[in-house]
């Protein structure tokens, strides 16, 4: 299974957000998390934003599910939920 | 095309741009210490945009093309892509804390894109076809452009057609079938040798009697007539010095300026974008500073992060950092910056779409930008200062801290001796602390200041060309008004 992920540019992040990203891989073993690409079909699809604002765009790629957005480093946990809702 | 750094070092090799500095000509600019850091700083506009981390930023779809370019190579389409651009700005600020001279020539595009739209609207010229044709060529190309306005200017009190040497604006001095022949200089010009191509555009607006004045185009920096003599940043010297490291205080990046001479150099009819339509100077101008002046909000709040962030380094290494005066400085430091942000933001959130389609700023707001960027940074730089100590100034060289020359009566050498008197506290060796220290010295005067305190003076026009633009638009008319309705006066 594959997870597309979008990072915003980060010019102003309140967290790291390769190490949140590092952190979620760490709990889902047999999910393969890969730069999104346009044209490519992702199963799910996880955007990074570094503030509330969660700026990057996303509506280029596909995603079989609904997209999963995170903007703070609290947001972990809730993306793990949301993940497993998914892939259930 | 998306080039990486490596290709945008590669492609500078194949140009013949003619430099001039220290008084010689220059061979080989690209690998020559004092030019290289400013190629190195434009390379990271290159490499980010293949990050994953920051593509997002980096990058943009182009309406002339449907293309991925980079977002220095794009038109705007929408305010979103205003506010991209400040934050893209801003993440350049902070991997090079230098001038990455890559925003004039994206300011210039938007600026002459709209301008000649309307231009050929009232003329009939077919100047927006011939940008629209060159901006095509810089996407495909991936080029950096240089963005050059200002003229040298002579005496300020005098118009263009009324100076004793007519070249101290540039002008046409030859209407040919396939072009025109145009002589005159840039001034200051940011990153003008790693630029392979230039777009200039005219310095102030613009009367009748100055229509030769009233000039835009664009031209490869090496054609036949142009040449370039380097600006000397305070420090640069340093660059020279053998194994220079320490004492640069950021020895990987830098920025660039140098004077832009054109020794009756000609400029074929498609790369023309105005010549002579002189009451469209102005519009021009404006435009192109209004970008400018967003700008700022982000490329200097960048370099602010890297600053607050070796300001708190030093106050760590000098053991000082729990104090409540230096926690409150740094607060201080970062209230200013944030504020310069919210600027930038503000006037791209407020944009609005040109007759040409792509998006301007509000100029009120950028105009206000850029007001608060001709002094934020200096009370940020002094507050950096106050919490670096004296040392960032009085500090010894790289040499003695590695010399081993012994001056001392039990035989301790002369970098034994500052390695003792220069430790700070134990969380750094006495290196960390001056590279600390030599940073925040570059930044605030250094070479670094070059873009940091100067450049943020006057770079896209001095304090009170911003105040002009601010009475201009602040409607004080309105604000009269306001009052008089709340007070009860009804004349
Ligand atoms: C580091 C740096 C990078 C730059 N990069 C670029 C670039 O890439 N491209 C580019 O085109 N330009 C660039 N500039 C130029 C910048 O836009 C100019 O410095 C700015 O417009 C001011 O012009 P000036 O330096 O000639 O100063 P001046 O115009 O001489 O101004 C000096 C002072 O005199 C005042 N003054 C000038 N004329 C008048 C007048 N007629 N009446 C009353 N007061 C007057 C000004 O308000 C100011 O206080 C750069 C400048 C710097 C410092």
């Amino acid at each position: 299974m594959k997870c597309g992920v979008r990072f915003c540019g980060g010019c102003n992040p309140r967290y790291n957000r390769r190490e949140a990203l590092n952190e979620i891989e760490s709990r889902f073993k047999d999910i393969d998390f890969v730069n999104a690409l346009v044209g490519v079909p992702h199963d799910l699809l996880l955007v990074i934003g570094g503030c509330t604002n969660c700026c990057a765009a996303y509506e280029q790629f596909d995603t079989k599910t609904d997209v999963m957005k995170m903007w703070d480093v609290d947001h972990i946990d809730m993306i793990e939920k949301q993940i497993k809702e998914k892939i259930k | 095309m998306l080039m990486t750094g490596a290709q945008y070092i590669e492609s500078l090799r194949k140009m013949k741009t003619r430099v001039y500095m220290f008084g010689e000509l220059v061979e080989n600019w690209v690998d020559h210490p004092i030019i290289r850091p400013s190629i190195d700083c434009v390379a990271m506009t290159y490499d980010l945009a293949h990050d994953p981390e920051y593509a997002d930023l980096m990058t943009a779809t182009s309406n002339l093309t449907g293309e991925t370019v980079n977002r220095f190579c794009h038109l705007h389409q929408s305010t979103d892509d205003l506010r991209k651009k400040v934050k893209m700005q801003r993440l350049l600020g902070q991997k090079t804390a230098s001038c990455f001279q890559r925003c004039v020539g994206m300011d210039a595009f938007n600026a002459v894109f709209s301008t000649t739209y309307e231009i050929d609207q009232k003329y009939g010229t077919a100047y927006h076809e011939n940008f629209k044709n060159f901006m095509i060529e810089v996407q495909n190309n991936d080029w950096i452009v240089d963005g050059a306005m200002t003229d040298p200017k002579g005496d300020r009190g005098l118009a263009p057609s009324a100076q004793r040497d007519p070249d101290l604006f540039m002008h046409i001095v030859e209407r040919r079938e396939d072009g025109i022949v145009v002589c005159g200089a840039k001034a200051h010009q940011t990153g003008t040798i790693n630029s392979p191509w230039h777009i200039i555009m005219p310095t102030q607006a613009m009367r009748e009697e100055d229509a030769d004045y009233a000039v835009s185009f664009a031209t490869p920096s090496d054609a036949d007539g142009i040449y370039m003599i380097y600006g000397r940043q305070s420090c640069d010297t340093r660059k020279l010095e053998e194994g220079a490291d320490l004492d640069l205080g950021n020895q990987k990046f830098g920025g660039q300026e140098a004077l832009v001479v054109f020794d009756h150099v000609f400029i074929p009819n498609k790369y023309i974008f105005m010549a002579g339509e002189f009451d469209f100077a102005g519009m021009m101008v404006e435009r192109f500073a209004g970008y400018h002046r967003q700008s700022y909000g982000g490329c200097k709040v960048g370099v602010g992060d890297v600053l607050i962030g070796a300001a708190a380094l030093a106050a760590e290494y000098n053991g000082a950092q729990k104090a409540s005066h230096i926690k409150d400085k740094l607060i201080e430091m970062i209230h200013l910056n944030e504020t310069l942000y919210c600027c930038g933001i503000a006037c791209s959130a407020e944009g609005y779409p040109t007759a040409a389609g792509n998006y301007q700023i509000d100029l009120l707001l950028a105009n206000v930008c850029k007001q608060n960027v001709t002094r934020f940074p200096y009370d940020i730089t002094r507050l950096a200062e106050d919490i670096a100590g004296g040392l960032m100034v009085t500090m010894p060289s790289q040499a003695d801290f590695k010399s081993d020359v012994v001056c001392g009566k039990n035989g301790e050498t002369v970098a034994e001796i500052c390695d003792k008197f220069f430790s700070g506290s134990p969380a750094c060796t006495t290196e960390e602390r001056m590279r600390v220290l030599r940073l925040i010295e570059n930044m605030c005067l250094g070479s670094a200041a070059v873009g940091y305190r100067t450049e943020s003076l006057h770079g896209a026009g001095s304090p009170q060309a911003q105040r002009i633009m601010i009475q201009r638009q602040g409607n004080l008319a309105a604000k009269k008004e306001l009052a008089k309705a709340i007070c009860g006066i009804t004349k």
